[in-house]
């Protein structure tokens, strides 16, 4: 369905017999500019293909990895700090060192890339759902509900996600204690991270269904007799994902380094289930005294994780030009 | 009693500026199967008066007064959810643009089945079934394949052809049809046009035809309403009006057709230009532009006069009709009336 909006006028040319056969929703999309365009972008499919291989390592972690970093009994503290295993001093079982626990550090990025990954995208599924909604509704509506939306999208702009974060952590922790926080750390991030960031959707969804509204797809379907719920979301949604799509890959990449920054300072992932942002943090105070590994390491995972979706998105945004777009 | 009956139908926009009326004093009648055409210059209310009728206006406007009475029920007072019974189900609408009025990201059978599902409770097979149909009696070419396509995999022409067939879906007593040809190419239209006149003949479908054009209109109406700056100024049979017009505007739109003017010569046309809504002058707000203009066309707002079997709102039809008369000049449907070529007049109105 996603694709069904960029399938552009290369269908094949079918001769005016009845007997043709229609293309299937496969051949469609095999056939549709995105994949062409795809075919010849070296960039794009090098940037699918780093991020598939993230996606897939953190995903697999618990089978590829060489240590389970949350089991701690598999732990030697006499492993700490130990470098990365083409260096001098670096145990071949360590391939890219240990941490200062004594953790694998290879095994510690699958899995922190794992919690990163769902966090970003959980956090960007749950900021779509209240914004794509938002939008709709205020764009839609109009009049005071689009004022009021659009004024609460205002504020929760002039926090910023840090300062969310930051107080309700701070709730959570006086209330519930610091153990239940890091019991329910990911989800937490993915509710702080979520509700910061929707007016993002909200805005961009809004301003294409002004432009959509006033179409005369949308006077004909009133004309039809539809529900205006109907009319919002049937017809109008599908005509605005272009731009919910590019902005989701901004999106998710925001929401990692999100986490990371919140992981950083201390208010996200505990050190027992680390992100890759509490990964850099637990290296950090290590780096003066040489072992640069272990902040090093996973900052550069970070930066290659989000710089390959910030590509695909770039890319993404290019096909998707609703300018160039023919409908 | 007709099926559709609009009464004083006054529609006004609340704008920065203050209120603007964009219909005053509108009425007229449809009866069952009946074909009506409403004909104007830009401007003149055509569309406003369309989407009156199924309640859509938009924000600004509102209904100020008058009623439409749709087979015993008063629109205008209806509930959203009533109204929404009726719209696309009893009455249905085309538009202007085939090209943007199919909504481009779903195929056409979704937005066929679509539309039976909003109104019955239907499979989707069955619902499926009857898209087909209809799409084969608009004269489709492949119906079934035409059911798996998005509307831009089709022409101009064949995209209109399917929104007939959307409009004839749930077998509706009216269709409003608002410049349905306006954005095809010359040949595409007569076959649209064409297709859309059976179609009502045979499933006797009222049709409400707004267009400027007036040859359309002389072939598949059988009455016409003329309408200008937001008010009716003429309305009769569609032969005597385009054979016959009383009201000097109709004359006018009549005389500025290109077969009216002599071959080599500048095509007649109606000086000036409609007034903005806004500035409508005081009296006929015809005058500034009428050639028969006298004081009283100044300060009173014409009534109607009935003259034969039309209906004239103009304070000059008795003198201008002591005067001099029309040739007919476009043939109507039958095929009655003279050909247009060797009709030389001499350009007094113009």
């Amino acid at each position: 369905m996603s694709q069904s909006n960029t399938q552009s006028s290369n269908a094949p040319v079918t001769p005016k017999t009845s007997s043709i056969v229609v293309p299937g929703r496969w051949q469609r999309f095999r056939e549709s500019y995105l994949v062409y365009s795809f075919k010849r972008d070296w960039m794009a499919q090098a940037c699918l293909l780093v991020f598939i291989a993230m996606v897939l390592g953190a995903f697999l972690a618990p089978w590829i990895a060489p240590a389970d970093p949350y089991d701690l009994a598999s732990i030697d503290i006499m492993n700490s700090e130990l470098p990365p295993a083409w260096m001098a001093g670096g145990d071949p079982a360590f391939l890219l060192g240990t941490d200062a626990q004594g953790r694998d550090l290879l095994s510690t990025i699958l899995y922190g890339t794992r919690v990163s990954l769902l966090i970003g995208f959980g956090a960007v599924i749950l900021q779509a759902l209240l914004g794509v909604t938002f939008g709709l509704l205020a764009g839609y509506l109009g009049g005071r509900i689009d004022a009021f939306l659009m004024r609460m999208a205002d504020i929760q702009l002039s926090f910023s996600t840090l300062m969310v974060a930051i107080v309700v952590g701070a709730i959570i922790k006086a209330t519930f204690g610091g153990a239940a926080f890091s019991d329910y750390a990911l989800i937490l991030l993915i509710l702080i991270i979520g509700l910061a960031e929707w007016p993002q959707y909200a805005r961009t969804v809004r301003a294409s269904v002004l432009a959509e509204k006033n179409k005369e797809y949308v006077d004909a379907a009133r004309v039809m007799g539809f529900r205006s719920r109907r009319i919002m979301f049937r017809h109008i949604l599908p005509n605005t994902l272009s731009p919910i799509f590019v902005i989701s890959t901004v999106q998710i990449a925001n929401a990692i380094i999100s986490e990371a920054a919140l992981s950083f300072l201390g208010l996200g992932m505990p050190e027992t289930q680390p992100s890759l942002g509490s990964l850099i943090k637990s290296g950090f105070d290590y780096l003066q005294s040489g072992s640069w590994w272990i902040t090093l390491i996973p900052g550069g995972v970070l930066i290659v994780l989000v710089l390959v979706i910030n590509l695909l998105g770039d890319w993404l945004r290019d096909v998707m030009n609703p300018r160039l777009y023919k409908g | 009693m007709a099926l559709l009956e609009v009464n004083n139908l006054d529609v006004r926009f609340a704008m920065r500026g203050g209120e603007v009326r964009a219909l005053r004093d509108v009425s007229f009648t449809l009866e069952r199967g009946e074909r009506l055409g409403i004909v104007g210059e830009s401007g003149a209310g055509k569309s406003v008066a369309a989407f009156t009728i199924l309640n859509l206006i938009a924000k600004p406007g509102y209904i100020a007064g008058g009623e439409i009475k749709f087979d015993g029920e008063v629109l205008n007072t209806l509930k959203p959810k009533a109204m929404q019974s009726i719209r696309g189900n009893r009455i249905s609408m085309i538009f202007q643009d085939p090209m943007m009025t199919l909504n481009p990201v779903l195929t056409i059978g979704e937005q066929m089945i679509e539309c039976l599902k909003a109104h019955r409770r239907i499979s989707r097979k069955d619902a499926r079934a009857i898209a087909l149909h209809k799409l084969n009696q608009v004269f489709i070419p492949s119906p079934e394949k035409r059911l798996d396509q998005y509307p831009h995999e089709l022409s101009g022409g064949m995209r209109q052809r399917i929104i007939i067939a959307i409009a004839l879906l749930l077998d509706p007593d009216i269709i409003v049809a608002d410049e349905p040809t306006t954005a095809l190419d010359v040949t595409i239209q007569a076959e649209i046009m064409e297709l859309l006149l059976l179609l009502c003949e045979k499933h006797n479908v009222g049709l409400i035809l707004i267009t400027h054009d007036l040859g359309v209109v002389s072939q598949v109406t059988q009455r016409t309403l003329v309408m200008y700056a937001g008010r009716v100024i003429e309305q009769g049979p569609t032969r005597e009006i385009i054979n016959d017009a009383q009201h000097p505007y109709t004359q006018g739109l009549i005389n500025a057709l290109p077969q009216m003017a002599t071959p080599g010569s500048r095509l007649n046309q109606i000086r000036g230009s409609m007034p903005t809504l806004t500035k409508i002058p005081a009296g006929c707000a015809f005058n500034p532009r009428c050639d028969f203009a006298a004081n009283i066309c100044l300060e009173k707002v014409p009534a109607f006069a009935h003259s034969g079997n039309c209906k004239v709102a103009c304070h000059m039809v008795d003198a201008m009709v002591a005067g001099e008369r029309w040739t007919p000049i476009i043939t109507d449907a039958n095929g009655n009336g003279a050909t247009p070529t060797d009709n030389h007049r001499t350009e007094v109105n113009t």
